[in-house]
């Protein structure tokens, strides 16, 4: 199954990511051998009643329900690239499609 | 226990491997500092370790082999490097890796690439290559590492070193860069089985902080076995390919030989699903890395790159240009299998077949086998370059790593051999939570086989 160059563009703006133009073709063809790859797994015959795998333990442990902020050595100041009067600062939304 | 300056001076002297991404000032200053607050009655009193880039570090930055974390500085340790500090240990630095640990030869960091020890010419694996760089170059005892995919075993193999993933579960991953958090598992490097296994057992063990670690006591170490009397050690058929590399085929024949003299029963066993392993991870992997790695927007950590214009511009070109070209194609990928109409064909289906590979391991485990024992890698160390530009010839130096990732169970590296001069590495894969069996084994193997002799 071949990706294109349109279907590249597509899945990187659902991803959030930019890409150049003079890299699409290299990505689409690089993109279509992985998708060709994995591919094969179509063709074994699984029982479609099979329990998904999880490893880790088998219930999930909950935590006391206290608030426990997390011990902090630095604030956010010292690693946002851009932090003002206790907030990230980004520029204005713009269009969201 | 070594003093600072020595611990410094060794990481200094191998500093064309590139395998260390702390400034050499710096390190010596903090290792000062923390040699002088180490406390003398822990368990690791003085043992340099040092840590894979994608562990946060208060000490030193953390920047994951990528531009887009670049001179970033962890508000807090991650709770192993939390450990090994309370055990006396020194943390000798952070250590080159592929990029947000996505790589088989440690030539997908953003710092370079990192040489391998015996041949620079060649690759030291990946993704935690710069780790066992070290631990082979003889500049530290023990390093940290992290797997999803294999990223501790393969480069223990390629360098010659002991490499080992605990149980997914058994070490809390609070404080590792999340990559395919299912599959995700703090490993320790170690020149001996023993460094790495103490190394193992001081970080292992509960922790509030990461619910998806068990609810158990640290790893206790098992004693020196006198022989391997009364282990049944299974060879699955599907790991000894017609085309494996036929050193590495005579290294494992002469590991199973000296394994039978000192008196394991050996047996052949199937693992039939093992074929499928690779592009079941190929889809998981990517799909839950795709999720992880939603969080590097250039808004709350790391640098921003240009996109002033608006929010959504600032995400992308951020992203765009923070991430490198395998990181990309990876978080492409995973975005195209969960995408709508293709989430059945793809991620649904690897799910399915994660189960039977799991399922695989249990049938064998029921049967009587205790462990498995197959090449780490189907090949030694290849050449830079060789792989770089072909992702799935790159993926298939993981085809003997990634069950026990996929299935979440404890397996190990050691060196078996040579070839040419090139390490071979031997693996020994666990049932849950029974690394101690394996390290009894890994141990009574380590004493005799013939590491350093050519297979």
């Amino acid at each position: 199954m071949s990706v294109s160059r349109d279907e590249v563009l597509r899945i990187a703006q659902l991803a959030e990511l930019d890409v150049e133009e003079d890299a699409l073709p290299e990505l689409a063809d690089q993109m279509t051998r992985i998708i060709d790859y994995v591919a094969q797994l179509g063709a074994v015959p699984t029982n479609g009643s099979l329990k998904v795998f999880m490893p880790g333990p088998d219930a999930i442990r909950f935590r006391a329900d206290e608030v426990n902020p997390a011990p902090l050595a630095l604030g956010p100041e010292k690693f946002a690239p851009a932090f003002k009067e206790g907030f990230f600062v980004v520029p204005k939304l713009g269009q969201f499609e | 226990m070594s003093d600072a300056k020595a611990v410094a001076d060794r990481l200094a002297k191998v500093k064309r491997l590139n395998a260390l991404l702390t400034p050499l000032k710096d390190l010596r200053k903090s290792l000062t500092a923390q040699s002088a607050a180490a406390r003398p009655t822990g368990v690791l009193y003085g043992m340099p370790v040092a840590v894979k880039d994608n562990i946060c570090t208060l000490e030193f930055t953390t920047s994951c082999g990528s531009r887009i974390l670049e001179g970033y500085r962890s508000p807090y340790d991650a709770t192993a490097v939390a450990k090994l500090k309370a055990a006396g240990a020194l943390i000798a630095g952070k250590t080159n890796c592929d990029e947000f640990a996505m790589g088989s030869s440690t030539e997908h960091s953003a710092y370079g690439r990192v040489l391998h020890p015996f041949d620079k010419a060649r690759v030291p694996g990946g993704s935690s290559g710069g780790s066992a760089a070290l631990v082979a170059a003889g500049a530290v005892p023990a390093a940290l590492g992290s797997e999803t995919g294999g990223s501790v075993r393969q480069p223990a193999s390629f360098c010659g070193v002991v490499g080992i993933k605990p149980t997914y579960g058994r070490v809390s991953r609070y404080g590792l860069v999340a990559f395919g958090s299912s599959l995700d598992q703090i490993g320790v490097f170690g020149r001996s089985v023993h460094d790495a296994a103490r190394v193992v057992s001081v970080i292992s063990g509960r922790d509030a902080r990461d619910a998806t670690c068990e609810d158990r006591d640290p790893l206790r170490l098992p004693t020196v076995p006198e022989s391997l009397q009364g282990f049944v050690i299974g060879l699955p058929r599907e790991y000894f390919p017609p085309e494996l590399d036929p050193a590495v085929r005579r290294a494992c024949e002469r590991a199973v030989r000296v394994m039978k003299e000192q008196g394991a029963a050996v047996r052949e066993v199937s693992l039939p699903h093992t074929p499928y392993a690779v592009p079941t991870y190929y889809v998981i992997a990517p799909a839950e890395a795709s999720s992880n790695l939603a969080r590097y927007d250039g808004v709350r950590y790391g640098p921003r790159f240009n996109g002033s214009a608006d929010l959504r511009a600032l995400y992308r070109s951020t992203r765009g240009q923070g991430f490198g070209p395998e990181v990309r194609r990876r978080v492409l990928v995973g975005t195209y299998v969960l995408s709508s109409g293709y989430y059945d064909a793809y991620y649904r289906r690897a799910q399915q077949m994660r189960a039977l590979i799991a399922q695989d391991f249990r049938n064998v485990f029921d049967r009587g086998v205790d462990l498995l024992f197959t090449p780490t890698t189907p090949s030694p160390a290849f050449k830079a370059g060789e792989k770089l530009y072909d992702p799935v010839a790159m993926y298939l130096s993981d085809i003997f790593t990634v069950t026990a990732n996929l299935a979440g169970l404890p397996a190990m590296s050691l060196p078996i051999g040579r070839v040419k001069g090139l390490p071979i590495g031997g693996q020994f894969i666990g049932q849950a939570f029974l690394e101690d069996e394996m390290l009894e084994a890994a141990y009574a193997l380590e004493r005799v086989v013939p590491a350093t002799d050519e297979a």
